[in-house]
């Protein structure tokens, strides 16, 4: 009788292919994988026990660094769940101006996602034409807000300043030339006989269990569910743009390529709409407890004065109370749980990471596939650790 | 006292005959927003902030002049309510200088809180006066642009201390603290301790520290044996505040000139830390252990040679009772003679 015995390695922390920091024993016999533990952890910054000790205008910047792909995503999170909190309306033209950095943040995100998932498997070509496109976004965000990578460039009540005619003219060109570079990204994978071959049937999960996994985003979609929160809970006037929601059919690596790439394209055309249609207005809510007054007024008004120094030196204060919002982030569905206690630091601030979740599926995703599979199937996970060690 | 049944807010409240209504607000935890009332004065009434609605009169009521009636209906909070406040708000800014960066107060400032809890905005300044700066002590600095001529320090003068030292000249927007009479003033510093605003600051501790910064330390003085309480502010290990919660201890917020303002030899250079023996006519710096063991060789000593009461002790008023204690103990049981003295027996 012959006796087969199972080999386990560890594939991370340091592994490039692991996005991140993401640590998985791998117990293998011979090239097929028998079982998978992730172990996460390692890029644990305690954001959310920082933020307690915080006013709510500081905790912004920590929130650009849960998924660091797409930053500007978890900044429109995160205030939209303190403007619930503290009941605050934000004009229109903000909306807009938040809908265009978060569209854009997706697009990076999904570039991101692109190159190195593609690089993972092999296809090294398109990281770069994935990265060269990245870089304009980058330099948007750049000019935009001094910022390339994590922006912070809004506001609890608004965004940090108006745009610049610049800024208007970098996105419109930006808008002219990605279809093109989207076809090229297409050119160089959808159809190429390696690619189908190594992401086809691979990593498949069907709608029921992809919901019961507790999966959003895109690859919840490309399983087959339409589920995007930006349709199902309209926040920051989503509904006024005309977009759809890509879904998949069979939920495999290849499904989720096919979904994301569909999602640059809808991106693409939230990001026209909201270029063409920008509302005149102010970009901050006129709340004398909320926004500082202009600075100015500052050296000529004692009541500015004293509300800017209020507002940097304090903060708002928020009531006693919980709320949870989330919004479609480029990897699902982000949520803030937020409790205020009448102060003017958050009580507790619970994120809920997407690709947690995500992550938790790996193992049943994983067992069964060759060892090369892995790598696919995290990929098309497109999970970011920074998000879910939080 | 007769008790007198009122109606604030929709609450049933009951409170003795003869209270305000601001105290049966209060009773009951209803906030009132209040600047020139505290509570170890009696009432002020001159920040016009606490106006309320009382059913039968055309015209808001000042709260905390009001005394409760039976069957009274007060509303507390309304829109009226709250722009007349906002307004008074704004009329107590008219003559405020852009201070708040440099105002040591800026972080506790009551006027500071209230502006920006009731979003006052659009302060157009027209008050030019020239004031007059002096005040009757140097430990405190007075800043009449800032002051709102609440009143209250020189209320605490003239009530909790009965000296009147200061008093308020002027009108209206040129209204001042000015040193009535300025001999009177011991320096106590219970106007600083009172007042809402960085109208009056310490002089030592100007610009030293922020509120926020600074870390507070709950102690008891160790000038005398009444054992008031207070509050060190202490920032980078180094004394450089005093602030006394208003409702603690035997003092209440009282203290003492010496108790207020002399902090700084807590982190003088020239404070002894280490024992020093006198060895060949010089003072040197030694250890505990040798010092201590000289005092009890020659106590010894001057014991068996002269007899016990060849040995007396006086004791200090900076002492706790229980080292007072400790101290007669030591003496009558140790040394063995009824010598002992206290410096606070003159
Ligand atoms: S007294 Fe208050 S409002 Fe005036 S400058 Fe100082 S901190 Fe600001
Ligand atoms: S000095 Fe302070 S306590 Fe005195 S009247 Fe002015 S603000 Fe009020």
């Amino acid at each position: 009788m012959s006796e087969t015995k199972t080999m386990t390695i560890n594939m991370g922390p340091h592994h490039p292919a692991t996005h991140g920091v993401l640590r998985l024993v791998l117990e293998l016999e011979g090239e097929t994988i028998v079982n998978a533990t992730p172990h996460i952890g390692q890029l644990h910054r305690g954001i959310e026990k920082l933020a307690e000790n915080m006013n709510y205008q500081q905790v912004i910047p920590l929130t650009d660094r849960l998924d660091y792909t797409a930053a500007s995503l978890n900044n429109l999170g995160y205030c939209m769940t303190v403007e619930k909190l503290m009941g605050i309306d934000v004009p229109k033209r903000a909306r807009y101006i938040r809908v265009i950095m978060s569209e854009l943040a997706r697009i990076m995100g999904h570039h991101l996602w692109l190159g190195s998932h593609a690089l993972d498997i092999g296809a090294m070509t398109v990281v770069f034409y994935a990265f060269k496109d990245r870089e304009k976004i980058m330099n948007i965000n750049e000019e935009l807000s001094g910022y390339r990578l994590t922006p912070s460039f809004l506001r609890i009540g608004g965004v940090a300043k108006d745009v610049t005619p610049d800024f208007i003219r970098s996105v419109r060109e930006f808008i002219e030339v990605f279809p093109e570079a989207l076809e090229g990204y297409h050119r160089l994978l959808t159809d190429n006989i390696i690619w189908r071959k190594r992401t086809m049937n691979i990593g498949t999960l069907s709608a029921d269990e992809a919901m019961s996994w507790g999966f959003t985003g895109p690859s919840l979609r490309g399983s087959g569910v339409a589920y995007d929160v930006r349709k199902a809970f309209p926040y920051s006037s989503y509904d006024d743009f005309d977009f759809e929601i890509p879904v998949g059919d069979n939920g495999d690596v290849y499904d989720r390529y096919l979904v994301r790439m569909e999602e640059f394209k809808q991106s693409l055309k939230i990001i026209r709409q909201a270029v063409e249609n920008l509302p005149e207005g102010p970009v901050n809510v006129d709340n004398p407890l909320v926004t500082n007054p202009a600075i100015e007024d500052v050296t000529e008004d004692i009541s500015a004065l004293i509300r800017r120094f209020k507002i940097q030196c304090e903060g708002p204060t928020a009531p006693a109370e919980e709320v949870y919002h989330a919004v479609e982030g480029s990897k699902g569905e982000l949520g803030f749980y937020l409790v205020g206690d009448g102060t003017a630091q958050p009580y507790r601030l619970k994120i809920r990471s997407p690709c947690f979740l995500l992550t938790s599926a790996l193992p049943r995703l994983i067992r069964g596939h060759m060892l090369s599979d892995v790598i696919a199937i995290i990929g098309s996970l497109d999970i970011v650790l920074g998000e879910i060690d939080r | 006292m007769e008790e007198v049944k009122l109606i604030i807010d929709g609450n049933n409240i009951t409170v003795p005959g003869g209270s305000t209504v601001l105290e049966a607000a209060r009773s009951a935890g209803i906030r009132i927003p209040t600047l020139c009332c505290h509570e170890r004065l009696e009432p002020i009434g001159s920040c016009k902030m606490c106006f309320v609605q009382i059913n039968g009169c055309a015209e808001p009521q000042q709260a905390c002049k009001t005394r409760v009636q039976d069957t009274m209906q007060v509303t507390t909070d309304s829109e009226q309510l709250f722009s007349m406040r906002r307004e008074s708000l704004r009329e107590l800014l008219l003559r405020h200088p852009l201070d708040c960066p440099v105002c040591d107060k800026a972080g506790e400032c009551l006027l500071q809180d209230l502006a920006y809890e009731f979003g006052v905005t659009d302060v157009h300044q027209h008050v030019n006066a020239t004031f007059e700066t002096f005040y009757p002590t140097s430990l405190i600095r007075y800043w009449p642009e800032r002051c709102i001529v609440c009143k209250r320090c020189v209320t605490a003068c003239a009530e909790i201390k009965q000296l009147g030292a200061i008093d308020i000249k002027g009108e209206g927007p040129t209204a001042q603290v000015y040193p009535a009479k300025p001999e009177r003033c011991e320096s106590c510093g219970e106007c600083l301790q009172v007042c809402p605003t960085g109208a009056l600051t310490e002089n030592l501790s100007r610009y030293k520290t922020r509120p926020w910064l600074s870390k507070r330390v709950m102690t008891t003085c160790t000038y005398c044996g009444c054992g008031c309480q207070m509050q060190l502010n202490v920032m980078n290990n180094r004394v450089v505040g005093m602030t006394v919660p208003n409702v603690f201890g035997v003092n209440k917020g009282s203290l003492c000139v010496k108790g207020r303002f002399g902090y700084e030899f807590i982190n003088s250079p020239e404070r002894l830390k280490k024992p020093l023996i006198r060895k060949n006519g010089t003072l040197q710096e030694t250890t505990w252990e040798e010092a201590l063991g000289l005092v009890a060789s020659q106590f010894s000593r001057i014991k068996k040679e002269y007899g016990r009461d060849s040995i007396a002790g006086i004791s200090s008023a900076r002492c706790t009772n229980e080292e007072n204690y400790l101290f007669q103990k030591f003496m009558r049981a140790v040394i063995g003679t009824n010598n002992v003295d206290h410096c606070a027996r003159l």
